[in-house]
């Protein structure tokens, strides 16, 4: 037995928050090795990438260590101004003169020194209002109309909002975000199935509408054949991972990044460390995100209420997701998404999210120690810790 | 987890949760791993061939030929060199519109258009634009600023002395490789090695890193040096095209050969050509005829004929011929003389060049006998100077007397210049024959002599008296009553022979009204130093080679006598009627001890006449003293502007100054010293 009050802070999940800090660490690593040639080029600065990933990274200690310190519980209260200010925030990106226009989207809130990507706090606030409005209806979650429909509503509403910023990635991933929860709270898995089996024919109209959707998936099936056109970002990326063989070319010495890859240090920085870290370099990271799913999936399952259960399995799903679409694309698995490699992408509003999300997961594998004190292991192991 | 049921069993819906979260887990772990197979696919079983795919894109292997090596004189004078110049190629696939580029490109370039398409489609994504561009040319393709296109540094060929022993250097084309003359016949040693390297590029084409430089040494061909001497040449060459101007001749050829070493010191043809420029010149005018073609040599071939009898024993000196009054039929032919004769001795033969005693001579020495010495002089055999394309001559055995006569006198026979001059070497240098050679040494960049020719005496022809005996007959050639007193010098004591050919008419047979004039002398006389033959074809004014040819031969001796050292045979004063007779050796002991090395005067004479004032006009000539040689010329390539080298080494002084405005094109000439 041990005082709850000095436990709550030392008994946050070492492994989890480990394999987090070997995840940024090289990320960190990578974003300076894939955009140095970039950087020099464009600013003259072949640090100005990492520099910036530097504070996104300051950033999101603060915030991880925030919401550690303050407890999840405490989201519980704050998710519908959370929910609501990310949803201003995406609709403010739709202002002209305020959304930057970048690759043909816009995403960001162009800020002084710093740009602002509202669907990644759009992603992390929808698995607290998730989970808070889940934990709250309980039993009625079951019930098609209190528990499904409404929950199924405001997801579509969030990923047309997506959609207006041509953001399909981000809009895929709330709605996974939601059958994730829905499923783990206990909706009806006929629903479930039924819902998606409607979606398709809306997902394909939707897809063949757009002629860049449709080009997307006709390069994605034959990247070769479409190498100078849309299958060049693929066909380069397979090229780049290819190359690295076991061993990898060496960090720095990839080749590709002299501007064969484009975002070779934002959606394709996993190209980059297939090239230069080979499969090694791969099989850590890969090992790193089964980890932080592990350890994720624990803690939600030693939550000690629902609602940490549901944030805990959300935010485990975010970073599964991402991780599992981003390798995907770069390995030419799936189309091209436009999602980032958690904790490893370039993109400040990325990385402080997914590390606010980390601390939201953190604090509560925290209640999952606590929860479970009778657990010999555990036991041991918080002793030892106090 | 079973102890947590003692504690707070959960409700029913919380197991199903349970259930479901390790359901999702168990999906996402799988997907982890499909990640991760393809991850190995992609990394160990498809990797070479990504691999390779990537490898395509960013590597180009550059292929860096190695800088052409140089040519020099046997003084060391360049007359071929290497400098690099810029050559422009392009990436098709990166262009936006290619046709389009290649109009524009044409029209700046002056090229093709039609054809530069062609070849940018061909191209993919490798064409060359121009190859060995002008600078302006590479401004142009700078200024679009288009990452599709990029840069060699091609050697490219070129000639300092420009028309200066052409044909001997011959020429080498676009590719660096030799098309004629010692280009050709020494590409594998000039060529050198091609080094590959890998070059690293972008995805916007910037070459960015080779794999380590290469030692320069490794990209340099061998250098041939060769016997000809440039001033020897120059003068040569100028005699030559005057004879033949004045002659009214189609063309021409001159030798100077070393009788001692058989070496060849300056090896002429008319018309010359500017290897600088090939494309102006027509590619029969490219031939070294001097070397490679074969003529009816004519009376020249006397010389042999009185000294085989003399080495025979079938005539002596004191001997005397009767020469029919000028006509004789042998068979069912009649031979002629210019000129009838009656009795003479074989000396007189030779003076005033009878074809009807020469040939009563040869009938005497026996047909077996004359095709002995003629094969031992070297006729109907390769000279071996190593050249493409050498011509060995044909003296066919003269089965009849007709043959022999007219074999006498050099018709029905054929030659090369470079033999004559061999031949004649023999009787020079007391009747041993050396083999002519023009290139001394091949030498490696770091080096390694890969060839080199040293004086090789072939076979003792005639004995050294027979061969003086000879000699001294040839002296009265150019006296009053000889055939050649045009080729007299004051200085020096000369000792030659005529040779008026028929030239055999290819199309009618048998010969036309066309001659082939020459005169082949040696001076001094007393020990000759230099055989010189000069011929000239089809001359029109006259066609005696005692008037085309002899006048050549002297302004040629005469610059070679000082340049080459050598001591004047008698006082420069004394006139010719006080030196008609041999000369005491005591008094030309004396001379030689009281003259010294005039050799520098001679190229320095050359020099002032190769200089040419520039006119005024818009370029500017930069300022290049104490430039190596080589950038210097490729700064006033890079300027428009044509080189004259003179010397190797360092840049001491040019002309016209830096800083005057010229016209492009125009010559400027740097004197060049080796760096102290």
């Amino acid at each position: 037995m041990r005082s709850d009050k000095g436990a709550a802070r030392i008994t946050f999940d070492p492994i989890l928050l480990a394999a987090v800090m070997a995840l940024i660490t090289i990320g960190l690593v990578m974003v300076y090795s894939a955009s140095a040639i970039l950087a020099h080029d464009k600013q003259s600065d072949s640090f100005f990438f990492l520099k910036r990933q530097v504070v996104a990274f300051a950033f999101g200690l603060c915030a991880m260590a925030t919401v550690m310190a303050l407890g999840y519980r405490r989201l519980a209260r704050l998710a519908y101004p959370i929910v609501v200010g990310a949803i201003l925030l995406m609709i403010l990106v739709l202002v002209p003169g305020i959304g930057g226009d970048a690759n043909g989207a816009s995403r960001w809130i162009r800020l002084p020194g710093f740009s602002l990507q509202p669907s990644e706090c759009l992603k992390v606030a929808w698995i607290i209002y998730l989970s808070y409005s889940l934990a709250k209806k309980r039993e009625k979650v079951v019930t098609f109309s209190v528990g499904f429909l409404p929950h199924v509503i405001f997801a579509g509403i969030l990923a047309g909002l997506c959609l207006l910023q041509k953001d399909f990635g981000s809009a895929v991933c709330l709605l996974v975000l939601l059958f994730s929860l829905l499923f783990t709270a206990g909706a009806k898995i006929s629903y479930l199935v039924a819902s998606v089996l409607a979606a398709l024919p809306v997902a394909y109209h939707f897809i063949a509408s757009e002629p860049y959707r449709l080009r997307r998936i006709t390069a994605f099936l034959d990247p070769w054949g479409t190498r100078h056109g849309d299958g060049y970002q693929v066909a380069e990326s397979l090229m780049s991972i290819g190359s690295g063989g076991l061993t990898g070319l060496g960090l720095g010495d990839g080749r590709q990044k002299l501007f064969f890859l484009p975002e070779a240090h934002t959606d394709f920085i996993f190209s980059i460390v297939g090239e230069e870290l080979g499969l090694i370099g791969v099989t850590v990271v890969v090992v790193l995100y089964v980890i932080v799913v592990w350890r994720g999936l624990r803690a939600a399952l030693g939550a000690s209420e629902p609602f940490g259960t549901y944030l805990g399995m959300g935010i485990t799903t975010l970073f599964a997701f991402q991780a599992v679409v981003n390798m995907s694309v770069a390995m030419g698995l799936l189309p091209t998404k436009g999602l980032t490699l958690p904790f490893i992408s370039y993109g400040g509003t990325s990385l402080v999210m997914m590390m606010t999300a980390a601390g939201v997961l953190l604090s509560v594998s925290a209640s999952a120690q606590r929860a479970s004190f009778g657990h010999r292991v555990r036991g041991q192991l918080s002793e030892a810790v106090a | 987890m079973k102890d947590l049921k003692g504690l707070s069993a959960p409700e029913p819906s919380q197991r199903w949760m349970r259930l479901r979260v390790r359901l999702l887990g168990a999906i996402f772990f799988a997907l982890l791993c499909a990640v991760f197979a393809r991850a190995v696919e992609l990394q160990i079983f498809d990797r070479e061939r990504l691999e390779s795919m990537a490898r395509d894109q960013y590597v180009r292997e550059i292929e860096m030929p190695a800088r052409r090596g140089d040519i020099f004189d046997r003084r060391g004078v360049p007359l071929a060199q290497s400098v690099e110049v810029d050559s422009i190629w392009v990436d098709p696939s990166l262009l936006d519109d290619p046709a389009q580029m290649a109009r524009i490109l044409a029209k700046k370039l002056n090229l093709d258009a039609k054809e530069l398409a062609e070849r940018m489609e061909r191209g993919r994504r490798f064409a060359w634009v121009k190859r060995q561009a002008r600078p302006e040319d590479v401004a142009f393709v700078r200024s679009l600023k288009s990452r599709a296109f990029g840069f060699a540094k091609e050697p490219r060929r070129f000639y300092p002395q420009r028309e200066l022993a052409a044909h001997v250097l011959g020429l080498a084309g676009m590719d660096g490789h030799g098309l004629e003359g010692l280009e050709l016949a020494f590409d594998d040693e000039l060529t050198g090695e091609v080094s590959r390297i890998d070059g690293f590029r972008d995805a916007r084409g910037r070459k960015l890193l080779t794999q380590g430089a290469i030692n320069p040494i490794d990209r340099q061909g061998a250098s041939v040096t060769l016997t000809i001497d440039r001033g020897l040449q120059y003068v040569t060459e100028k005699a030559l095209s005057r004879a033949v101007v004045e002659a009214k001749g189609v063309a021409g050829m001159a030798v100077v050969l070393d009788p001692k070493t058989g070496e060849l010191l300056a090896l002429a043809n008319y018309p010359g050509f500017n290897p600088n420029t090939p494309k102006d010149t027509d590619h029969h005018q490219l031939r070294n005829r001097a070397a490679l073609d074969t003529f009816e040599p004519g009376s020249t071939f006397k010389s042999f004929v009185v000294a085989a009898a003399l080495e025979e024993g079938v005539i002596r000196p004191d001997d005397i011929f009767y020469c029919e009054q000028g006509a004789w039929t042998v068979g069912r032919h009649t031979i002629h003389d210019s000129h009838p004769h009656e009795w003479l001795t074989p000396k007189k033969v030779l003076q005033v060049s009878s074809n009807i005693c020469a040939a009563k001579i040869a009938l005497k020495l026996g047909a077996a006998n004359l095709a002995k010495y003629y094969a031992a002089f070297g006729f109907g055999q390769r000279a071996g100077l190593a050249l493409p394309g050498e011509g060995k001559g044909t003296v066919p055995y003269p089965r009849a007397d007709i043959y022999v006569a007219t074999q006498a006198f050099g018709q029905g026979l054929t030659a090369t210049a470079v033999q004559l001059a061999a031949a004649y070497g023999a009787l020079a240098n007391g009747g041993v024959l050396m083999r002519p050679y023009l290139v001394s040494k091949v030498t490696d960049p770091d080096g390694v002599v890969l060839l080199e020719n040293r004086p090789t005496p072939v076979r003792r022809v005639i004995s050294a008296r027979t061969a003086k005996t000879v000699v001294s007959m040839l002296e009265s050639v150019v006296e009053n009553g000889g055939t050649a007193p045009r080729a007299r010098m004051d200085a020096y004591r000369v000792a030659g022979k005529t040779g008026t050919a028929q030239k055999a008419d290819p199309v009618a047979g048998g010969y036309s009204d066309k001659r082939i004039a020459s005169f082949i002398g040696m001076v001094p006389a007393e020990d000759p130093r230099a055989v010189i033959l000069v011929v000239v074809d089809e001359p029109k004014t006259d066609v005696y080679g005692g008037l085309v040819a002899a006048p050549a031969f002297k302004e040629i001796a005469e610059a070679a006598m000082p340049y080459l050292g050598v001591t004047p045979s008698r006082p420069v004063a004394a006139g010719p009627e006080a030196t008609a007779v041999s000369v005491n050796p005591k008094s030309a002991a004396a001379r030689r001890a009281s003259s010294s090395g005039p050799s520098v005067a001679v190229p320095a004479v050359a020099v002032a006449a190769l200089t040419e004032n520039a006119p005024a006009g818009d370029v500017r000539v930069p300022d290049l003293s104490g430039k190596a040689g080589r950038e210097a010329i490729a700064r006033l390539l890079a300027a428009s502007l044509e080189p004259r080298v003179e010397g190797s080494g360092r840049v001491v002084s040019q002309s016209p100054p830096a800083g005057t405005w010229v016209a492009r094109g125009a010559k400027v000439r740097l004197d060049m010293e080796p760096r102290p």
